[in-house]
Formats: C-alpha cells, structure tokens, sequence
C-alpha cells in the first residue's frame, strides 16, 4: 500500500487512466500516433515547467510569470537568426537562450536587489517583454525555423519516436542529476526550506535566487526555440497559452506554491497529465464552457487525491 | 485580607517541571518584588495568576475570589492588569488607541474617537517631555521607540485601574529620569491601594521601589523578605542557594593554547567595546541574564549581524563580510532556535550534515558517498542514530536534530566553534551527548565559545567564563574566580560584600 501512496505511482496510475477513458471516448486515442503527438506537445510543456519548477523549488512566494512572454521572445530571436537556414539551428538556440537568460536575469536582480515581489516583477517583465515583441516585430510574425529542426522535432528519430522526446528526456536527466547532485542544486532547495538557516550555513542566497530566475527565462527560451520548429513560424502571442500550465504541472507534479520540495520528475509527470487531460477534452467534443468546467473539476479533484500525498522526496 | 494568595502552585510543561511550591502572597497597596535567575519560574507563576497558564495543583484567592482563572480574559475582567515583557501592543494603531483597546469609549458599536485621544493624552501626560519626541496620542505604534512602546504599554495598562498590576520586566527599555517618572506612578497606585507585583533583574530598583521582595529558585518560592530588614547579599545567597556551589569545572584548559580568536573593540545595535582573547582547546563560556549581548557577539563574529571593532582569527584580520567567508575561515555556528536557524526539516539528514561542508569546498558536485565516509565517524562519536541518510530531518526528535546540526559543522573541520545556547529545548541524554563532544573538541585543540542560558551547564562545562549586561563584558571569571556566587553577582550587579 505504501507504494500506491507514492506521488510517481499514483501519477502513472491517473495517466493511465486518463489513456483508458480516452480510448472507450474516442478510439484511436492512446495509439500510436496520437501519443506521438501527445508527447511533442508534453515535451514543450515539461521543457518551460522546468524554469518554473526551479523558480518554485527555491521558495519566497518564488513564481515566473514572464515564462510566456520569454517563450515569445525566445521564437522571435531564434527564428531570426536561423531564417530557414539548417547551418543556423545552434546558433539560433543559443541566440535564444543568451537573450531570455539575460531577461531572467533582471528578474533575479530585481527580486533580489530591489525587492519586488516575484509576482510583481515578473508579470511587469511580461509586459515589457510583450510591448518590445510588439514594436519590434509591427504584431507580425518574424523569422524561420530551419527546415531540418522541424524534422527532427515531429518525424521518428529512433523507435518511432521523434527527437524532441529525446531532447525532452536529455534534459530531464541533467536537470534531476543538477538538483540532486550539484551544490547549485542543493543550494536550491536549502533557501527553499529555510533560507536563514541556509544563509547561516554559507549559502549564497541571492545569487542561487538570481539563478533560478536566469534559468527559467534560459528553458523558456528553450522552449521558443522548440516551439518555432514545430510550427515553423510562430505569432509572438504564442506563449500566453503556457504561463499557468507551466505552474499547474509543477504543483500537481508534487513541488507545493511554497518551494522546499518535490522535484522535477514529478513535473514531467505533470506535464504529461495536463497535456493528456486537455487532449482528451477536446477528444470528447464537448462544447468549449462545458470543456472548461470539466477541466477545472479535474484538476481540483486531482490536487484532492494527490497533492495531499508524502512528497516527492527528490 | 490579603489581594493575592497563591500557594503551593505546580507545574509541568511536559516533562518539564517549571514550578513546585511556588507561593506568593500579595496585599493592597503593596509593592512586591520577585526576583529569580533564568528559567527559575517567575513568569509562569505570574501567567499563572493572570490566567494565561493552567495550574496543575495548587490554590489561587484574588480579592476574595477562590480558584484560578480559566482566560486572561476572566482575570482581567477581575482587575488584574499585566505589563507583557513581550509588549502586546498593535503596531498599526495609534498610541491612544491601543491604550484604550479593549475597552473603548462610545455606545451601539460605535466608538468615540475624541474620548480615546483625549483619554490617551492624559495618561501620556503623566511622563511629561521623558518621552521624547513622537510620542503623542496619535502618533502609530510602529514608529515609536523601544522606550516609548514601554511608557504607552504602561498607560494601556493605567487606563484600565486594576486592582493588582504585574510589571514583568517593565523597566529594560527606560533612561533614568523615565523610571524616576515610572515609580511615581507606582507609588501613586500603591496609595491608591493597588498591589503591585514588580518583576526586576535590576537589584537596584527592587530595593528603591518595593516593601517585600520574594526570592524564588528552580521553580519553588525560597523566602519573602521586607526590604527594610534585608540586603542584596541576603537575596543573591537565596538565589544561588546550596546546590550549585559545589558544581563548577576546576581544570583549567591541559595545555595552555595559543590565541586563536582575537576580539576588540566589537559594537553593533546591542554590543558595546567587547573585547576577549580565545585560546586553542578553550572552552570560554557566554554567561549573564538573558539577551545581554552573548547571541550579539556570536552572530557577529560569524558575520551574521553587522558590526564595528576587530576581530582577529589566527592571527589574521578575519572581516566578517557574511557566514559564508566565515565558514571557509574556520568558524562553525549552531543556533538553539534551530527551527529559524538550522534545520533544513524536509531535507534529507545526508544534506543536512553536507550544506556547510560544500559552502567550504566550493565544490561543484556533491558526491554523497565520499560525503557518508567523512561523516560516519562524526555520526558515530555524536551518538547519532537514525533509520537512513535520506529521511528527511523531521523524522528526528530535536536532540537528534541539533546532533545533525553539529555534523554538519564538525564534517567542515572548524578551529573555532560558536554555540549560541546549543541545548535549548532538547532532552537530558542528548544534552549530555553534546557535552561530551564539547569537551572532547576542545581536548583536541578547536577554541569554542558556549553561550548558555543554564548558568550551571557553564559552570560544569567552560574554562572561564565572560559575564554580559547591556551588551558589555560586565566580568571575567576564571579558576578560583569562577564561581556561582560570582557569576550571580556579576549578572545581577552586586558588589562585592
């Protein structure tokens, strides 16, 4: 019994649930296929949660609410400088995640040096950012993703599955390794648990704050960067639709508002949840009020079930 | 008929016994000291009367009413006015309306403001200009000073004219002239026929203001003395009473160690001009009352709070920038508050223990398993049990906690620890744990500097020992020197017979 009450375990049963009640709803649902894309779609998600679960993790009512706005400008900067041109893809990664890393760090900075609420700074951050999108691109889109990364992200790589997964997994593995294994990491959680006593203990405080905002915008960027390939060309609006997906996935992933604990395994859970969730709604062909009822019912009951459970020791 | 008796009152905070036999008898129009070292039960005896605590056993009569008071409410509505050494004023709200809160003028809900400022600047009125500028009736308790909350916590406490007032420890935060301008008003209530229970460290102002003081130690009542037939020798002696006298450590350090710690000059908020040397393999202890300036000095040289002056560390200017460059200068600090700061509790034990040591290393990556091997003989020597290195901090009791904690210094190798009241709350076996290792530490050459709250947890364990008030080292007291009776005298400001 005591294995059912693990957060891992009971994700993966609801995910299979999920799966099962898809497939007598709309069959075909959990072929293949569909999962193929179910997963690009949960990769995106699971690659801009990881910001925001570091931003969680390291606690003071931490939250990004720029994410979206990062994602934007993270397409925009790297379609810009790939424009079509396969010899241009890390180039244009780089570009992006240079350019939101910087924007995240003056989150940080803000945060810590001037005192603003996170809330506050980086909603504010999202409007800047929002507003330059806007004068720099006239609300156009702007730029190309590279033919060959837009292969590489929706075609089959090995075993039927396409590349991004694997990108998505690369990432997971450094970024559990990074917060189990790295002092950063470590550092990460102790501000998250106590951050007086982390102080006490030698602890940089505000530069492992200023950290984790610098990486989110970097996995935002990221995410741009990914979502541009598998779109090709993208509306600078595009990430709005991420920025509370990006915190539900983190909280029913196991890691509370408050910070300290859980972990990102729990978050790739999350996003795969979410993401199978929202799929299955609109599977069921329900008018967009009723999906919306439904969606909202679910995520309340699945906080009931599963966020009341031990956390993730992670 | 006497206003207040209580008699034979017992105690218990869990295990803890925090009074047996205490008796207190106040009568109209008297004001009565009590007077006790740290943790001796004061207090509690006076939430006791004032209904904030339940008795276990014992007898309670105020004005005539048999029985104790089952709500500080119940106890107030009954006259009994208490001066909270932690002030229970509301910072948001004006200084006449927190005077009169509780109890505000006015009718169907509705409260008349002009009553409460002109109630307020007349209470005000009785300290005259001491209060220094800012302290009118409208001015928000917030911005006030510490003295000045004092002086408006007095009036709350004037505006309800109760028939018995405790003052615990209201004079800490007053200049002279506005304590002269407090006992007038003490005065005033005793001629009224208010009692007056008056809670002082200050031996002084026991002897000026009160007609009988009451001695209490270890939780029981020793003796009620008329000020007029008695003197400060007689009350230090029934404070430090018999049991210590014979518990204090003889040995001085076995080898006479080079400096390690050079301190001069260091001043900040609470501290002022402490100066001390502290020598390889000494244990040098931290004692007085309460918040005189022991944790100041400890979080200072950790660079934890700010602070002027110089401290050498080995014989080079240690800066005091933050704990961090502390640490990887060879200090370690353990905290008794170690819910604030120590513990990591959702945290694995492993990091727990592992957090100070890779501050030092700056290593990159935490290798847990070269970590576990450095760690297991401190686990051991500490006498630390647990189920696994990954269980998270709170399945430990809180002696086990601090043990962690003291790993986690131990495992950074220090040459100098700083103890700000280690054992504070934590059970007798784990106690004598930490003493153990203490001495062994110190045995093996680490300078630690031990502030306790437990005068005899300093005696039995600190070569010589520095006694604080108002921020300054009030004495040094080593070998023949250091003993109870001196180290009462040096807190409580007797001079010598």
């Amino acid at each position: 019994m005591r294995l059912l009450r693990h957060p891992l375990v009971l994700a993966g049963l609801a995910i299979l649930a999920l799966l099962a009640i898809g497939e007598a709803v709309a069959p075909g649902f959990a072929g293949a296929g569909q999962l193929r894309s179910q997963f690009v779609i949960a990769a995106m998600l699971g690659v801009i949660a990881a910001g925001q679960n570091l931003v969680i993790l390291a606690g003071r009512e931490g939250i990004d609410l720029s994410v979206g706005a990062m994602l934007g400008l993270g397409a925009l900067v790297a379609g810009n400088v790939m424009d079509g041109d396969n010899a241009m893809i890390l180039a244009g990664l780089g570009a992006a995640v240079a350019v939101t890393g910087a924007f995240g760090l003056l989150n940080g900075l803000g945060i810590t040096i001037l005192r603003i609420p996170p809330l506050v700074m980086t909603l504010g951050m999202a409007g800047v950012i929002q507003g330059l999108l806007i004068i720099l691109t006239s609300g156009r889109p702007s730029g190309r993703a590279a033919p060959a990364l837009t292969r590489f992200i929706i075609d089959p790589l090995v075993a039927g599955i396409p590349g991004l997964v694997f990108v998505w997994a690369g990432l997971a593995v450094l970024l559990i390794w990074f917060l189990r294994r790295s002092r950063a990491g470590l550092n990460i959680y102790a501000i998250g648990t106590n951050q007086e006593a982390a102080r006490l203990s030698g602890v940089p405080v505000t530069a492992t704050r200023v950290l984790v905002f610098a990486l989110s915008g970097a996995f935002s960027g990221i995410t741009g960067f990914l979502i541009l390939g598998y779109t090709q060309s993208v509306f600078i609006g595009v990430g709005n639709a991420y920025v509370l997906p990006s915190i539900i996935a983190v909280v029913i992933g196991g890691t509370p508002l408050s910070g300290g604990t859980g972990g990102y395994t729990g978050t790739i859970a999350g996003a795969i949840l979410l993401t199978l969730l929202q799929s299955l709604l609109n599977a069921m062909a329900i008018e967009p009020f009723g999906r919306q009822i439904i969606f909202g019912l679910v995520l309340i009951g699945l906080m009931l079930i599963y966020g009341r459970q031990d956390r993730l020791r992670v | 008929m006497s206003l207040l008796v209580a008699e034979n009152i017992r105690k218990a905070f869990g295990s803890t016994l925090a009074l047996d036999g205490a008796s207190l008898t106040v009568e109209p129009g008297e004001v009565h000291g009590l007077i006790g070292s740290n943790g001796c039960g004061k207090s509690t005896l006076c939430k006791i009367a004032a209904g904030s605590v339940g008795a276990d056993e014992g007898h309670l009569r105020f004005d005539g009413r048999e029985g104790f008071f089952g709500t500080p409410a119940a106890a107030a509505a009954a006259g009994i006015a208490v001066f909270y050494q932690e002030l229970s004023l509301i910072p948001d709200l004006d200084v006449a309306e927190n005077i009169a809160l509780g109890h505000e003028p006015g009718r169907r809900g509705m409260v008349d403001g002009g009553a409460i400022h002109r109630e307020g600047a007349r209470l005000l009125a009785r300290f005259g200009s001491s209060g220094g500028k800012g302290l009118t009736p409208g001015a928000l308790v917030r911005d006030l000073s510490a003295d000045q909350r004092q002086i408006a916590e007095i009036c709350k406490i004037l505006a309800r004219a109760p028939k018995l007032v405790i003052f615990d420890e209201a004079t800490s935060s007053l200049d002279g002239d506005q304590v002269q301008i407090f006992f007038e008003i003490v005065r005033e209530l005793r001629e009224a026929g208010t009692g007056i229970i008056f809670i002082s460290h200050r031996m002084d102002e026991l002897f000026a203001i009160c007609d009988r003081i009451t001695v209490m130690r270890d939780g029981r009542t020793e003796a009620t003395l008329p000020v007029a037939t008695t003197d400060r020798e007689a009350v230090l002696t029934l404070m430090v009473g018999s049991a210590l006298a014979t518990r204090h450590r003889d040995e001085a350090p076995p080898r006479p160690g080079a400096p390690v710690l050079e301190v001069a000059g260091l001043s900040n908020a609470v501290l002022r001009d402490v100066s001390f040397t502290l020598h390889e393999g000494e244990i040098l202890g931290l004692g007085g009352l309460h918040g005189q300036g022991q944790s100041a000095v400890l979080r200072a040289i950790f660079g934890a709070d700010p602070s002027s002056g110089s401290v050498r560390l080995g014989g080079m200017p240690h800066a005091r920038r933050s704990p961090a460059a502390a640490i990887r200068a060879g200090l370690g600090y353990v905290s008794g508050d170690r819910g604030i700061n120590g513990v990591f509790l959702d945290r694995p034990i492993l990091e727990n223990m592992a957090i100070a040591h890779l501050s030092k290393s700056r290593a990159a990556v935490f290798r847990p398993r070269a970590f576990v091997e450095r760690v297991a003989g401190i686990v051991a020597r500490l006498n630390l049990r647990f189920a696994g290195y990954d269980f998270p901090l709170r399945t430990l009791s809180g002696g086990n906690q601090q043990k962690v904690v003291i790993a986690r210094w131990l495992a950074t190798g220090p040459r100098v620890l700083l103890l700000d009241d280690p054992t504070k709350g934590i059970d007798v076996e784990a106690k004598a744990d930490l003493y153990a290792i203490i001495d062994e530490l110190a045995a093996e050459g680490v300078a630690i500097l031990l502030h306790s709250s437990e005068d005899e947890e300093l005696l039995s364990t600190a070569h010589r020992v520095l006694v604080f008030g108002s921020g300054r080292i009030r004495a040094d007291l080593a070998g023949e020197a250091l003993t109870p009776t001196a180290l009462y005298r040096a807190a409580y400001e007797v001079s010598a017979a």
